[in-house]
């Protein structure tokens, strides 16, 4: 019996120290293989030419043309070219395609000189006939199609609301746009990366097939999409702008999980990570492995109230509920301090930003006297709907809403708590299903008209006004801001509405956020812009 | 069995077994498994926890404290605070209330519809037996959870669609569970006495053939109660379970799941909360089991 046993024993130890061995050779193979595919990437150079950027979830489509939202953007914007560009890390108007442009007198008029000699991925020239074809598709859409070009110039080809008179060649690079009426943020708009130039030969295959196979003049191309997973794109070798891109490839990543992503940064299988916890900021700060960047905050996250349900239609119950939400607080736990509290609907670097609005203070007794005044003394009930999703204006949803559901119990409003998937939750908000949610935005070009009037004007009720909230004095202010030219009397206009908007209170604005990222130490170059879009084509790993 | 045993042991002994019922018997089993009385022990104290224990934590274990958030267990935070500021401690036996409840009642719930069924399928046999069965074939063929998580789905996620979807989904454990033990039992000659003097089939079924074939649901039972604990906890987890606020333990550890390396406390309380508890209804559970089961005995 004893010796049986012994032997058995002999024999555990000789398995586990087997599989044990097994194990640890196993591992050298896989950084073997590991070095060799790194190695075949930097095509027999000794320093790593692939960056791997890992974000929140994959895009939607990669024509930009045919959506508004940031996922897309990000691959895109290192794809394709616009116009104009914006400024490294602002929204002012620089170069693009047009080296240069003029605008006319009345502001009608404008002319842009086309760099020459830049040709589209696919070997076709791009010049003053690919940027026309570009608009005429464009125009010649609906809003399913161009759902963006829609509310940026005011409808389509045949909608008096449209802003576009005719797009016209002069040559072989000269472009002359005539609009009907100014618009202010005109240059702005064009700038944005949606409106990015593609190849004609290769978006008059259809649309569908085009959604895939994106042809542009970027300093990468396209390689290969596997859908929720990666993106992949290569160095562009004809790109125009020499010594550019200094990366050879750059693979996007989805990782849904903010701590799965950030798990993935610390063991170096991704470079570059979007969306970090603000808890976990100080955490790459400490790692000497890697670095934090800070993107610069163009954004605002917020409490919608749903004006068209009871008893939000009531404004005294609105602003009660601005009393009533200790903004202070959530920013402290849940944004770790990197966030300014809000009390416009857009962030004060945009210009027009009303300094003089007073912020609703945090007092529940004077929330309670309000909700008194509208006869709700005794409180009431409703469905407080909390993001399932983080995003860079809220990184943890469900937590800001139970901080929120607490503040709301303190004056005797009762909030239950609810969520949907994402698509789901966007979908019913915008049917306006809900009594108060939580969402957010990030502007796209820098300009309050991609705030004020894109998220608060009736014009965009069902879209992305989600409150209903409708007001004929705003309106006016809008419109009038958009065909506004002189800059200074904008500013004043977009003040006023600020005031009224403070007044009406269709939100609880509660923070303006600074995205962070982490990335590994060695990469340089990188600059995070303000719309989240960002161009890669100076990153390089030192 | 202990009235047939040959009396040659003496008259005393003898006839001290005739006054042992099956169920003292039971009990003298189960004291006899040390493992089984501290299962029975983590029990009763979470249960005196459940009952009492609120009476005893601080005010308003919802109440949010911002500028104490996150603390490490101190001597006023036993175990520390969460990312609300809120006593950990005062939640979890809040928490024992919430997870012994819907153990409890989702179980009860399975026991009354599954012996139900069970009853049904086994003594008519025959079509509805077939029906029967093959639905909980078709019940049991799905992971748990996944089930559970589906029901949940459709009711919309709140506790007591939790507690009814963990219900829902024990059903068919209990259901065949009771069909055997009826099919066995109704071809007993006390049964088949019971039909020759005439007895109603209502009466056959629930005063004879349903205490009969009790003993292994109490079992079942309480192995199932540490399941559904886990269940809810995990449905919890997904958010489909208790909202907000309640210190549902399940959802206290998703929660804190991103401050595990910041604020592992806010974690490992509730953790070990949820593995104590079903610890114990397993332990219980083994221990009943070795009581009941006639053919464990010597």
């Amino acid at each position: 019996m004893r010796k049986g046993k012994l032997w058995s024993f002999a024999l555990i130890m000789l398995l586990v120290l087997s599989t044990a061995l097994a194990a640890c050779s196993g591992g050298d193979d896989q950084e073997g293989s590991g070095d060799k595919d790194k190695d075949a990437a930097d095509k027999g150079g000794s320093e790593n030419k692939t960056l791997v950027f890992g974000r929140g979830g994959d895009s939607t489509s990669l024509d930009p043309s045919r959506v508004t939202e940031g996922e897309t953007f990000k691959v895109t914007v290192n794809l394709f070219e616009t116009l104009l560009n914006f400024g490294e890390q602002d929204t002012t108007i620089q170069p693009g395609l047009a080296k240069e442009y003029d605008t006319s007198e009345d502001g009608l008029t404008y002319t842009f000189q086309l760099e020459e000699g830049v040709k589209f991925h696919d070997g076709t020239d791009f010049n003053a006939e690919a940027v026309v074809k570009n608009f005429e598709r464009w125009a010649n859409g609906d809003s399913d199609t161009f759902p963006y070009y829609n509310s940026m110039f005011g409808g389509f080809k045949d909608d008096e609301e449209h802003v576009i008179e005719s797009v016209k060649a002069d040559g072989n690079s000269t472009v002359i746009i005539t609009l009907k009426r100014p618009q202010a943020p005109f240059l702005k708009n064009l700038a944005m990366s949606m409106f990015a130039i593609s190849s004609p030969t290769a978006f008059e295959k259809g649309d569908d097939e085009y959604e895939r196979n994106p042809v542009g003049t970027g300093p990468f191309k396209f390689v290969e999409w596997k859908p929720n997973e990666t993106i992949t794109i290569e160095k562009n070798e004809d790109y125009w702008q020499e010594g550019l891109p200094k990366l050879d490839r750059i693979i996007f990543q989805a990782i849904p999980d903010n701590s799965a992503r950030l798990n993935a940064l610390l063991s170096g299988e991704i470079d570059l990570a979007d969306g970090i916890n603000p808890a976990d900021g100080v955490k790459i700060e400490d790692n000497d492995a890697l670095q934090l960047f800070e993107r610069p905050s163009m954004n605002v996250g917020y409490l919608g109230l749903t004006v068209t349900r009871e008893p939000f239609d009531k404004k005294e119950v609105r602003q009660a509920m601005n009393y009533a939400i200790d903004k202070q607080s959530i920013i402290d736990s849940f944004f770790e301090g990197r966030a300014e509290v809000a009390k416009n609907p857009m962030p004060s670097s945009i210009s027009g930003y009303n300094e003089d609005v007073e912020a609703y203070a945090y007092d529940p007794e004077k929330a309670k006297e309000l909700l008194k005044e509208a006869g709700l003394e005794n409180g009431f009930e409703m469905e407080l709907w909390a993001m399932p999703v983080p995003r860079p204006y809220m990184p943890d949803g469900t937590k800001v809403a139970e901080a929120i559901q607490s503040n709301l119990a303190d004056v005797g409003i009762k909030a239950k708590i609810v969520s949907y998937e994402w698509a789901t939750y966007l979908d019913k908000a915008s049917k306006g299903e809900a009594d108060a949610f939580m969402l957010g935005w990030t502007g796209d070009n820098g300009d309050a008209d991609n705030f004020l009037y894109v998220l608060l004007d009736e014009d965009n009720i069902g879209s992305n006004n989600y409150t209903y909230f409708k007001n004929d004095e705003t309106h006016k202010l809008f419109l009038e801001a958009q065909t506004e030219v002189d800059e200074d009397k904008r500013i004043e206009l977009y003040k006023q509405a600020q005031e009224i908007l403070h007044e009406e209170a269709p939100w609880v604005p509660l923070a303006h956020s600074i995205p962070l990222l982490g990335g590994a130490k060695e990469l340089t170059g990188f600059v995070p812009h303000p719309t989240g879009s960002d161009l890669l084509s100076n990153v390089e790993f030192k | 069995m202990s009235e047939f045993t040959p009396k040659v042991d003496g008259v005393v002994e003898a006839e001290l077994e005739k006054t042992i019922g099956p169920w003292r018997e039971a009990w003298v089993g189960f004291r006899k498994s040390k493992v089984a009385v501290v299962g029975a022990a983590i029990v009763i104290f979470f249960i005196v926890l459940a009952l009492f224990g609120p009476l005893v934590t601080k005010e308003g274990i919802n109440e949010q404290f911002m500028t104490d958030r996150l603390q490490p267990p101190s001597s006023e935070y036993w175990f520390g605070t969460d990312d609300f500021g809120r006593d950990i401690f005062s939640r979890i036996i809040h928490g024992a209330r919430i997870s012994l409840s819907v153990g409890f009642f989702s179980v009860v719930g399975s026991i009354v519809v599954g012996s139900f069924l069970g009853i049904i399928a086994g003594y008519y046999g025959r079509w509805i037996d077939t029906i029967i069965s093959r639905i909980f074939d078709i019940m049991l063929a799905f992971p748990s959870i996944l089930l559970a998580i589906a029901i949940v789905s459709v009711l919309g996620p709140s506790l007591r669609n939790a507690l009814i979807a963990i219900a829902i989904i024990n059903v068919p454990n209990f259901g065949r569970l009771i069909r055997s033990k009826v099919l066995s039992i109704k071809e007993d000659e006390y049964i088949i006495a019971a039909k020759a003097i005439g007895m109603k089939d209502f009466r056959i079924l629930f005063s004879h053939i349903l205490p009969n074939s009790m003993a292994p649901v109490i079992v079942q039972g309480t192995l199932a109660i540490a399941t559904a604990i886990l269940e809810a906890a995990a449905l919890g987890f997904l958010g489909l379970g208790a909202e907000a606020p309640y210190p549902e333990w399940g959802k206290m550890l998703a929660d804190s799941k991103d401050y595990l390396q910041n604020a592992p406390w806010t974690m490992i309380f509730p953790g070990l909360a949820i593995m104590l508890t079903v610890l114990g209804f397993n332990l219980m559970g083994d221990g009943l089991r070795d009581a009941l089961d006639p053919k464990m005995k010597s």
